[in-house]
């Protein structure tokens, strides 16, 4: 049984601290973000259609917006805007914006 | 005449604040069924479990609610929060964006973005 476990674990283990994305870049990803800044940075900013308040995503987790982003630009996840914003980020910038984005503290 | 006027004013002066906040739920509400989400986003909904699970304190609640009814339906594909939202009436999805929307964290908007 143990044999059998601890393989197991330690397979959980490398999967759960393995990097899962390139190491992003903020100053990259600051430079990146300022396209979306014309929804993102706008208080209470609605979406056109369908109406609802696009999210706020400054201080947000890092592996969060990396998983976003990707969804978006694999379909996974659907929104047109997005999508389209999306498909045009490698990789690397997904992941310099998500550093970026991740980095910011509110504003006191 | 007086007194309708007045329960007419007050019924008004409750409804207002919904109107202007979206959609409407209960915050109180909303704390009590975030029990079960708190194990996972922290008590607050800022304190995630997982660098992958994303803040929801002070985010909008519509956008909440959006993403919620999406993972719902489907729409929005996450093994771990299909299984949570398809047991979520909509009156629970709006009382626990209510809360989660109402709670002081470090999510912002970037309008001010220039004055960093």
């Amino acid at each position: 049984m143990k044999r059998i476990l601890l393989p197991a674990a330690s397979l959980v283990l490398a999967l759960a601290t393995a990097p899962a994305f390139a190491k992003g870049d903020p100053e990259k990803g600051k430079a990146l973000f300022y396209t979306c800044t014309g929804c993102h940075g706008i208080a209470d900013y609605k979406n056109a259609y369908p109406t609802y308040r696009v999210p706020k995503v400054g201080g947000q987790n890092e592996a969060y917006l990396i998983a976003a982003l990707t969804g978006y630009k694999t379909g996974d996840r659907e929104h047109p805007t997005m999508q389209a914003q999306a498909e045009s980020f490698s990789d690397q910038e997904i992941a310099d914006i998500a550093a970026y984005l991740s980095s910011l503290k509110p504003a006191k | 005449m007086t007194l309708r006027l007045l329960a007419a004013s007050a019924l008004l002066a409750l409804a207002a604040p919904a109107f202007a906040a979206g959609p409407v739920g209960n915050i109180a509400a909303g704390q009590e069924k975030s029990k079960t989400c708190a194990s996972c986003h922290g008590a607050t909904g800022n304190e995630s479990l997982d660098d992958t699970y994303p803040k929801l304190a002070g985010q909008h609640p519509e956008y909440l609610v959006r993403a919620l009814q999406e993972y719902k339906s489907g729409k929005r594909k996450n093994a771990i929060m299909a299984g949570f939202a398809a047991a979520l009436s909509d009156e629970d999805i709006n009382d626990l964006s209510a809360f989660y929307g109402s709670q002081a964290g470090d999510l912002h908007d970037l309008s001010k973005i220039d004055e960093r």
